[in-house]
């Protein structure tokens, strides 16, 4: 529903020519159920609102203190992340260390900015996320895309494939034996390839394009356009909310993952960040997990592992104020079928 | 680095899945068909005390596991002297520590393993034998003239005799150590014991008046507050305990086939959770629990917590080893000290339970791929694993690196020494180098804990020397001679184990914290039967019988 705003605003020009050409107007007032449920709406919120009510503003208060509540449950555990990584190990040992940094030092982070390979699996990261994101986007878009045309041959078989893959898969050893036998072992094929369609995405794409007026991609059609036209100056143009949705969810996917990195990549200096991070946090708890001599499996102090944590997570967190803003709309559009 | 492992992997790719499917379904060839045409590199006169040297430069491929602490670097100093000792070098699958083994596991069921798989512990090779991808080592050992040896000398022979499956093979190299090492025990505030003039017990009865004098001065805190408690519900403690008295719990119960114990006086496995000592040990614990020596949270409490319960003064007493001890003490303020116990003894008397076997279970050790049987270098790759990891020569250098250059002195008349400038763990601490991951020395993937008595003591500073001396007057419990299991008797031993595991593990906690009175331990033991104890002690009382008949 919240779609179609993004879609008249996105093409008020194109909108008023399509309906000058006569070729909205046949469907244009009566719509599908869902594009006449949005009329009345639209007409309520026009009205003024009531006066709140004492009820009303309790609520508020409550709601308020309640989410502020969650809120804070949210952030504590990262602030707290923050606050060992700018602490000394003595007192994060010693359970000292809640929001405010105790024995505030840096050398913590020269320790682990001086360390050749975190830099070289952040660049990995970096390059195998914007490469996975762009390869998964394309592939994703086109897919969903074409699954959206009702008149498509096969269309369900296709789905149907899609479908599939969500619930069964070959397991570990199967897929490893095929990126190996495809020759895509330590390249960024290993991560990009077998992650490039996301079903859940693919069918929120889906559900999207299917929502979307057919009179612009008809007229233009008349118009003269192909369909990969259509696809790139007419549908595109006009999806950006869901796009930049989706781009998001790859990022963090692709940002956030280490085991395809860990499995395909069988040298450190191709290995991701994530995997870095991992071995680094992990290693302190698998030390103790047996009687076997712990002797040559050195510990790694709990403020390196917080200062590894906090250069990882930020970057990532930085992408979400600039996508924020079709990132409201975008994750609801396509959830209700019009 | 990146080139190797390429070709490595089209030379395994290109095969596919044929590949695959002769790896999984062909069974090892026979010991007979080794030798020939596999010489090439290989030395004709390598014997004990030989310094093995390939005689044209060979490459192995090795699962190369990369640690945090020491990140796998290929321009370690000690890949150059190994390649000048033994014209040697490596083409290494490098594998994060965290999940070595996932890693290892796919590589291994994808064909696609390496020919060198260091740091498996026995029993995890167990799962690649039906599979026919892992070699069984025991038909090629006759290549390893200082494995042999070491083997005879020390007397390992009725523990090797524990790796071996079914088909009465093995299939993992395991690490020699020529005696029992023991490293955990519990620890104690050193400060504590000398203000309240409480003189080092070695004892559990030591340690419970210990404790209750402990109490006795601060009778609002718990003396002991455990951690180990992942996966196992007091790992250390109830190992170490049930040891004493002669019986199996704690992360040592799983050592022992899952509760199947080997009892020497009946000559056969019983069941370890419904032993009468294991009754007398629960007992022992649920009282120095009632006199409030115990923290409630003491099994179930994550490390962290117990650890800063221990460091902020609200417990004294906690599980250690003597890593522990060089990490504890630096989190502790001054003027506190943390110290190891000698090794507590109970009704057992001065006697170590020994873990399936202590001496090849306590580091990692090496399995060899299959295919590697089909290459021109499998007897020179014999002989190499043979020097580097079982020679004196060999597990010196990968120990402690080469004299003058990282150690000087000699470990045989104790006057080793690291390089002034060489650091390691506690030795050195003010040293600028480090000797596992500025030189590549000390390297998980080749020190094994294996050796003699005098190589493993030069790894520890004077308190843990100490703890060493004061266990070497302690006996060893009889071994549990081999009893492998059939592949559907495997099946049928691992689900009901779990089960009674489970009820095992919670029932023991229940008696201790006081939760279930130890008037119901008689119907306790009836639920284990019901659960299928006494089934799954005979199964593997079959095993040991058929293993008897049919290998003597």
């Amino acid at each position: 529903m919240v779609s179609e705003p993004a879609v008249t605003e996105g093409a008020p020009a194109r909108g008023a020519r399509l309906a000058a050409l006569g070729k909205a107007a046949p469907r244009g007032p009566a719509g599908g159920p869902g594009r006449g449920g949005i009329v009345p709406r639209g007409g309520r919120g026009a009205r003024p609102w009531p006066p709140p009510t004492r009820g009303y503003r309790v609520f508020r208060v409550i709601n308020a203190i309640i989410l502020a509540l969650v809120v804070v449950a949210v952030l504590f555990p990262f602030l707290n992340v923050l606050a060992q990584s700018f602490s000394s190990e003595r007192y994060i040992n010693a359970g000292q260390v809640n929001l405010w940094p105790r024995g505030f030092n840096l050398t913590t982070y020269e320790h682990v900015m001086s360390d050749p390979l975190f830099w070289e699996n952040y660049r990995n990261t970096i390059f195998y996320t914007v490469t996975a994101t762009v390869v998964a986007m394309v592939v994703t878009t086109c897919y969903a895309y074409v699954l959206s045309k009702p008149r498509l041959r096969g269309r369900k078989v296709l789905i149907g494939i899609a479908v599939f893959t969500m619930f069964f898969n070959g397991g570990i050893i199967p897929n490893y034996v095929l990126v190996s036998f495809l020759h895509m072992r330590d390249t960024v094929w290993a991560i990009a390839l077998p992650n490039a369609i996301n079903i859940f995405n693919l069918l929120v794409m889906k559900s999207f394009f299917e929502n979307m007026p057919p009179e612009l991609e008809e007229a233009a059609a008349v118009d003269g356009m192909d369909t990969y036209r259509i696809l790139w100056r007419i549908v595109l143009p006009l999806s950006k909310a869901v796009i930049a949705t989706m781009t998001l969810f790859y990022a963090v996917m692709f940002w956030n993952s280490w085991f395809s990195a860990f499995l395909y990549m069988d040298n450190q200096g191709l290995f991701t960040v994530t995997v870095y991070l991992r071995n680094v946090v992990d290693s302190v708890t698998s030390v103790a997990s047996g009687q076997q001599s712990a002797g040559t499996q050195v510990q790694i102090a709990a403020n390196i592992q917080a200062v590894t944590v906090v250069l990882v997570a930020v970057p990532i967190l930085f992408v979400y104020p600039f996508i924020q803003r079709y990132f409201v709309s975008g994750v609801t559009l396509g959830a209700v079928k019009g | 680095m990146h080139q190797p492992s390429r070709r490595q992997f089209l030379a395994g790719a290109g095969a596919g899945a044929a590949a695959l499917a002769v790896a999984a379904c062909s069974n090892p060839p026979s010991s007979s068909s080794a030798s020939a045409g596999s010489q090439a590199g290989a030395m004709k006169s390598y014997g004990v005390g030989t310094q093995f040297k390939a005689t044209e430069p060979l490459t192995f491929s090795i699962a190369m596991l990369s640690n945090p602490a020491y990140p796998y670097n290929a321009n370690w100093p000690f890949f150059k002297y190994l390649k000048q000792m033994t014209n040697v070098s490596f083409n290494p699958t490098v594998i994060p520590f965290a999940d070595y083994n996932t890693k290892t596991a796919t590589l291994i069921n994808a064909g696609q393993a390496p020919m060198i798989i260091p740091k498996i512990y026995p029993g995890e090779e167990d799962q690649y034998v039906a599979g026919g991808a892992i070699l069984a080592v025991s038909d090629y050992v006759h290549l390893m003239p200082n494995f042999q040896d070491k083997v005879a000398k020390w007397n390992l022979d009725g523990d090797l005799n524990q790796l071996r499956q079914a088909n009465g093979k093995y299939y993992l190299l395991p690490s020699l150590l020529q005696s029992v090492w023991q490293d955990y025990t519990l620890g104690v505030r050193g400060d504590i014991l000398d203000k309240l003039a409480i003189p080092t017990p070695s004892t559990w009865t030591g340690v419970q008046s210990m404790m209750l004098a402990m109490k006795h001065a601060h009778p609002g805190l718990y003396p002991l507050s455990d951690r180990f408690n992942q996966p196992t519900p007091g790992g250390n403690f109830l190992n170490i305990l049930s040891a004493a008295y002669g019986t199996a719990a704690g992360w040592g119960y799983q050592a022992f086939n899952n509760g199947a114990y080997w009892d020497a006086s009946s000559g056969a496995f019983v069941f370890a959770g419904t032993m009468p000592q294991y009754k007398a040990m629960v007992t022992f614990a649920n009282q120095m629990y009632n006199q409030g020596l115990i923290d409630p949270e003491s099994f179930t409490q994550a490390d962290t917590i117990a650890l800063q319960k221990l460091t902020s003064g609200k417990s004294f007493v906690i599980s250690e080893n003597a890593q522990g001890v060089v990490t504890d003490q630096a989190t502790l303020s001054s003027g506190q000290t943390i110290v190891k116990l000698p090794l507590p003894a109970g009704p057992l008397g001065k006697t170590l339970a020994q873990n399936a076997s202590g001496r090849i279970s306590s580091g990692g050790g090496v399995m060899i791929s299959s295919k590697a049987l089909s290459s021109p270098n499998f007897t020179a790759l014999m002989q190499f694993i043979d020097w580097l990891y079982y020679s004196d020569a060999g597990q010196l250098f990968a120990k402690w690196g080469v004299q003058g250059v990282t150690y000087t002195g000699s470990v045989t008349d104790g006057t080793f020494k690291l390089e002034p400038d060489v650091t390691w763990a506690g030795l050195n601490p003010a040293g600028k180098k480090k000797l596992n991951a500025d030189f590549g020395f000390f390297n998980g993937v080749f020190v094994t804990y294996t050796g003699t008595t005098e190589l493993l003591d030069s790894q520890f500073p004077a308190a843990e020397l100490a703890f060493q001396k004061g266990m070497a007057s302690w006996g060893i419990s009889p071994l549990a001679p081999p009893a492998p299991l059939t592949t559907t008797q495997t099946q049928s031993a691992t689900l009901t184990g779990t089960t009674l595991l489970d009820t095992v593990q919670s029932q023991t906690l229940q008696f201790i914290l006081g939760k279930r009175p130890l008037s119901q331990w008689d119907s306790y033991v009836s639920e284990l039967n019901s659960q299928g104890a006494s089934q799954f002690v005979s199964t593997y009382n079959q095993a040991y019988t058929t293993y008897k008949q049919q290998h003597g």
